[in-house]
Parts: structure tokens; C-alpha cells; sequence
């Protein structure tokens, strides 16, 4: 019983040690309740001061370019100069290139060989899956121009034929070095985009 | 110890009339060319001499006339066969031979499209290789190679 008055003395400097427990639910909607007017109003003031593309275009920009995703599907022997480029030796993810297997998650189709007339409405759904937006390399001689089947009964002259391209890649077929190489262009392109 | 080869099949006896020469080849039990009007009764035949499996049908483009190959394997007799029969060029048409080998379906649209053979009772004769609306038989020999453009236009509908 003596010793209780010496610890309630020593309780009674520390902040709130006399009040009610405040749960912690609470804490946080208060803290909310004062933080998000406040970062609502600051940013409303920058968008109002610079206006909404200069803000955040440049983030998406920046972030979308340096995470490509292509598409992940092959056509012919580019294919196999695609999938080295992942590989351990040159290694295209440290450039945030990540191959994805669902046209829906990617925003980079690279096409990587021979399109037949037989596959072409095929890959224009491929291509109309894809969010926007998105962006085309053609890679290798025949993606860009139907290479040596140009004038084949059964292939298309060149996939711009089909979808809009944005880089064309030389190549039968391009080294993975060549595929990085069109990769950082595209990227360079993106950086100089005007929405 | 080395199966015995199996004995020669009769084939004038089996065929009659539609027999139209028998060649032989090295190493098969030959090539019989038949009249293409008795298409339906030599597959029969051949089928119940123990040419189960059908390997492959071929069109060829000889100008003047076309031709349809049949390469057919006897697993009973280990031993390959050829028919092959001429088609006028104006007309190429021989009956199906889906109902007695029904791998001939995919054959026979393959050889429809690419030398314009009309297989008459095919269940199903549409493109295999080309896109459908494809305007060309392109292994005739009067398919010109064309500017690509122009393939172009003639598919773009598809």
C-alpha cells in the first residue's frame, strides 16, 4: 500500500497517462481525418499551380518506360534470340523487361518472326487485348518487312501491315544485344512522348 | 528369323476395269494407276487387302492434267503401296476418301487448296493452311508470285 502513491508519481509525467485508453481504430481515422484534407488541399494547389500533366504524366512516363512488359509468345527463330536475352548472360530485366504470358498484363509487343496470313488476325487480337498503351517492335527481318518470304503467297509483307510499329529491329536474326538495343530506343522514344 | 515376304495381291483380279496400269517400284508393292471414276471401289479393295493406314495424299499440277497420289502402309504385309489416278485439268474431280481412310480429311483439304483437286463427298472441305476467304490455289502452275500488295487486298476481309 506504500509503495502504490511513489509509482502513480512517476506514472504521472509521461504524456497521457492520467487519460483513457484511445483505441487504436480511433487513432488512425483521427490521423486520417486531419492528413487526407490536408494532402487533398496541398495537391489540388500544385495541380491548379502547374497543371495535371506536368505533375503526374511525368511519373507515369518514367515508370512505365522502365518496365516494359512485352508479350510473351514466339513466331519463329527470333524467338529463341528473345528468350537469350533473358537468359543469364544478357539479362533483360535489369532493364525491367519482364516477358508476361497474358496480353492483358503487357504494354510491348515485340512480334519475333514470320507472320502468315493464316495468324495475322490473330495477332491483331493479341494486340487489341493489350492496354493502352502500348507499343510494337518489330523484330527481325521478316516482322519488318516479310523478310526472305516477302513475296510468299502465304506471308505478310511486314507486320506494319497489320498493327502501328514503333521500332524495327535489322536482323536475321538480330543478336540479343540488338533486341536490348531497340528496347532503350523504345524507351528513348517513350521519354520524348507528348500526350 | 525374318518374316517371310507376304504373297503378291491380285490386283487385276481385285480391281477389273478400273485398273489402269500396275508398276512396280523397289522396295513397295508398286504403284497402281486407276481410273479416277472408280475411285470409291479401289479404296475399298485396297483397304480390305490390308492398307489400313493411309500416309499422305498428294496433289500434283501437270499442266495438261493433274494427278492424285496415295501412299497407303499394309502393317499385316510391312509394305507400302501407291495409287495414283489422272484427273482432267478442266474437271479434277475424284471421290472422297474420308469414308474409308477418314485421315484422308485433312489430306484432301490440303490438297484442295493448294492444286485445286474437288474431292466430291468430303464432309468438310475448307482451308487448312491459308487464312478462309484466301483466293488462290498458289501450287498451280499458273499462279503467278504476286506483289505482296495484292494478297493483301484479296485477304484483307478476312
Amino acid at each position: 500500500m506504500s509503495a502504490a502513491p511513489e509509482t502513480k508519481g512517476v506514472r504521472g509525467e509521461l504524456p497521457g497517462a492520467g487519460e483513457a485508453a484511445v483505441p487504436f481504430v480511433e487513432i488512425e481515422a483521427l490521423r486520417s481525418r486531419e492528413f487526407i484534407p490536408a494532402a487533398k488541399e496541398a495537391l489540388t494547389s500544385l495541380i491548379a499551380e502547374q497543371g495535371q500533366s506536368k505533375l503526374i504524366r511525368p511519373v507515369f512516363n518514367w515508370a512505365g518506360r522502365n518496365s516494359l512488359f512485352p508479350l510473351h509468345w514466339g513466331l519463329a527463330c527470333c524467338a529463341i534470340e528473345f528468350a537469350a536475352a533473358f537468359g543469364a548472360r544478357w539479362d533483360a530485366e535489369r532493364f525491367g523487361v519482364v516477358p508476361r504470358s497474358s496480353p492483358r498484363q503487357c504494354d510491348l509487343m515485340i512480334v519475333n518472326g514470320t507472320v502468315t496470313w493464316k495468324v495475322a488476325h490473330k495477332l491483331i487480337t493479341l494486340y487489341e487485348q493489350m492496354p493502352e498503351p502500348k507499343w510494337v517492335i518489330a523484330m527481325g527481318n521478316c516482322a519488318t518487312g516479310g523478310g526472305p518470304f516477302r513475296t510468299a503467297y502465304s506471308v505478310v509483307p511486314g507486320v506494319d501491315k497489320l498493327v502501328p510499329v514503333d521500332v524495327y529491329i535489322a536482323g536475321c536474326p538480330p543478336r540479343p544485344e540488338a533486341m536490348l538495343e531497340g528496347i532503350l530506343r523504345l524507351e528513348d522514344l517513350i521519354r520524348l512522348r507528348k500526350e | 528369323m525374318t518374316a517371310l515376304p507376304a504373297p503378291p495381291v491380285p490386283w487385276p483380279e481385285l480391281l477389273g476395269e478400273a485398273l489402269v496400269a500396275l508398276e512396280p517400284m523397289e522396295g513397295t508393292s508398286g504403284r497402281i494407276r486407276f481410273r479416277s471414276a472408280d475411285a470409291e471401289r479401289v479404296f475399298r479393295a485396297v483397304h480390305d487387302a490390308g492398307f489400313h493406314h493411309l500416309t499422305m495424299i498428294g496433289g500434283i499440277d501437270w499442266v495438261d492434267h493433274r494427278e492424285v497420289i496415295y501412299t497407303l502402309w499394309s502393317d499385316a504385309g510391312k509394305t507400302y503401296l501407291f495409287l495414283s489416278t489422272d484427273l482432267p485439268a478442266d474437271h479434277p474431280t475424284v471421290a472422297t476418301a474420308t469414308r474409308v481412310w477418314p485421315s484422308a480429311n485433312w489430306h484432301e483439304r490440303e490438297a484442295w487448296e493448294m492444286v485445286d483437286i474437288q474431292f466430291e463427298g468430303h464432309p468438310d472441305l475448307r482451308h487448312l493452311l491459308m487464312p478462309d476467304g484466301y483466293e488462290f490455289h498458289p501450287l498451280l502452275r499458273s499462279f503467278k508470285l504476286h506483289e505482296p500488295e495484292d494478297l493483301e487486298v484479296k485477304v484483307r476481309h478476312v
